[in-house]
């Protein structure tokens, strides 16, 4: 990918929100990005909404709210990785020369939908028997079992999550003070070894990211670095012997190996290129796979990476900068494009106290479940 | 256990055989490919392996290997059954033809333990008028040392 940047990013910080509307929450994430950018609505040729639990029409509905223009909208849907996988229609629509610039809009309001009744404990689909923790506790179990993981070790990560997310202001959860490996640990069990503050929080929130054609951003904000979009990859699930059919999938491991050789060989950069890199850490069990499925580290050397620091703030290469999922939150449309605006503001030096020094290249991935994968390498340009 | 036993039925037709004798275990349907000769839980009509759309319904053995498992500590969505109220086991099972399966588990969590055998088994989710409803389960077939 060659001529797509970021030329601006907006958030409505995740959170619980009864008497906020999915159209407020939008409209103001909205024009957060469009101010960023330096742009009105008027300048917007078309429109990528992403939204999971929201009913149908809401996209073309709270797209209203911007006024009404006549462009093109579309929505995207793709379970978590919903934000991102709007985020790559944008980003293929401006280099395929079709708009100048997009916006990708994602909202969601989960705990309106935790109130409606679920998918049922159905053979095909175990959703209610193996909930979201529990699927990723079996990720865990194996890898006790296989390589002797620890508790503390997804304890450790979680603790680093919380304790960055309580240096971003749109972080849902706000840690009042240092969060340690012992009060993860104590927190109360989900899905043995899950804790619950090894898992991400249902919340509400929206997020936008106004992508377009690369050399518009210099001339719209001249004094500022352009965070270009050099690579992006989708993939979903490839045939292997053990393969899981029924029940909530996630994975299989390859798609994120898969996925992270495309956007290394799109790109011509490596994982030693990579600054930061947010994941999708609805359990702290899944950072740590991506460690070495992203090819951070070898595989079976995440212990000992953990241990070390290297995926902290000032560490080698410092993952979930902004809290990931676990702190920030994820309300599920908005999540993936939660990731696109931290890892922008990251590269222009704009992270606040979180700012990982000299940051240039930044990877987003996430996972959608059904399921499917998807990357993008960012770089200061 | 009443003598008056009421019908079992399956909370979905179409995964799992219910025998007349409850001291049998389920059979799982399922899909043999042809050509290739990969198998398939839940069945399907195209090989997602080699693409084939010769395929049979075929039934596995209620049998497997325990691939890795949890203990939730919530009670199972949707049962009325006391056992279930503490929280449940779930694992994820090779049957011995190939598909893996994620189904909830019967037992403490200190009976599981990877790579043992495990059998299948119906277990009661709901009583209706008239009818039990059931969904599988696995049981481990000597608990864990």
């Amino acid at each position: 990918m060659k001529n797509v940047a970021v030329l601006g990013v907006g958030m409505y910080r995740f959170g619980m929100y009864n008497d906020v509307s999915l159209g407020t929450m939008s409209r103001e994430a909205g024009m957060m990005a469009l101010r960023d950018a330096g742009l009105s609505f008027k300048d917007v040729n078309a429109a990528y909404v992403g939204h999971i639990f929201a009913p149908v029409m809401s996209g073309v509905r709270v797209m209203k709210e911007f006024g009404l223009t006549g462009i093109p909208i579309q929505r995207i849907e793709n379970a978590s990785a919903t934000g991102s996988a709007a985020f790559r229609e944008a980003c293929l629509a401006v280099e395929a020369g079709h708009y100048d610039v997009v916006m990708v809009l994602g909202f969601d309001k989960m705990t309106a939908m935790i109130q409606q009744s679920s998918a049922g404990t159905s053979p095909e689909n175990m959703e209610d028997a193996v909930l979201p923790a529990a699927f990723f506790a079996l990720w865990a179990t194996r890898r006790i079992h296989e390589r002797g993981m620890k508790p503390e070790h997804l304890a450790r990560i979680a603790a680093k999550n919380f304790n960055n997310g309580a240096l971003n202001p749109m972080s849902q959860r706000q840690a009042k003070e240092h969060v340690t490996v012992e009060k993860v640990l104590g927190s109360r069990m989900v899905a043995w070894p899950l804790t619950t503050m090894m898992s991400c929080p249902i919340g509400d929130g929206a997020a936008c990211a106004i992508v377009g054609r690369a050399d518009l951003a210099k001339k719209l904000n001249p004094g500022r670095p352009v965070v270009k979009v050099v690579a992006s990859a989708l993939q979903s699930e490839k045939y292997a012997p053990g393969h899981l059919f029924q029940g909530p999938v996630v994975g299989p491991f390859q798609m994120s190996v898969d996925s992270s050789k495309q956007v290394y060989e799109e790109s011509g950069l490596g994982p030693e290129d990579m600054n930061l890199v947010q994941v999708h850490d609805a359990f702290a069990i899944e950072e740590l796979e991506y460690y070495e499925l992203l090819g951070m580290c070898k595989r079976g050397e995440a212990e000992a990476c953990i241990e070390r620091g290297d995926f902290e703030l000032g560490g080698r290469v410092p993952f979930s900068t902004d809290g990931g999922l676990i702190a920030r939150g994820h309300p599920g449309g908005p999540t993936g494009l939660a990731q696109l605006w931290e890892t922008t503001l990251q590269l222009r030096g704009e992270a606040g106290k979180r700012q990982v020094e000299n940051a240039r290249t930044g990877m987003c991935h996430m996972m959608g479940g059904g399921s499917v994968c998807v990357i993008h390498i960012l770089q200061r340009g | 256990m009443s003598e008056q036993r009421k019908p079992r039925v399956p909370i979905k037709p179409g995964f799992f055989t219910v025998p007349d004798d409850p001291n049998e275990a389920p059979k799982f349907l399922g899909t043999r490919c042809e050509s290739c000769g990969e198998h398939f839980f839940p069945r399907r009509a195209i090989c997602a392996k080699c693409l084939s759309e010769n395929t049979a319904d075929v039934e596995m053995e209620g049998r497997g290997t325990l691939f890795s498992y949890t203990f939730v500590h919530f009670p199972l969505f949707g049962s009325t059954n006391m056992e279930h109220m503490d929280g449940y086991g779930v694992g994820q099972i090779d049957l011995p033809e190939g598909p893996r399966l994620q189904a909830p588990l019967a037992g403490k969590q200190a009976e599981f333990k990877i790579g043992q055998q495990l059998k299948a088994e119906l277990d009661v989710l709901r009583e209706e008028p008239g009818r039990d409803v059931v969904i599988f389960r696995f049981r481990p077939v000597e608990a864990a040392k």
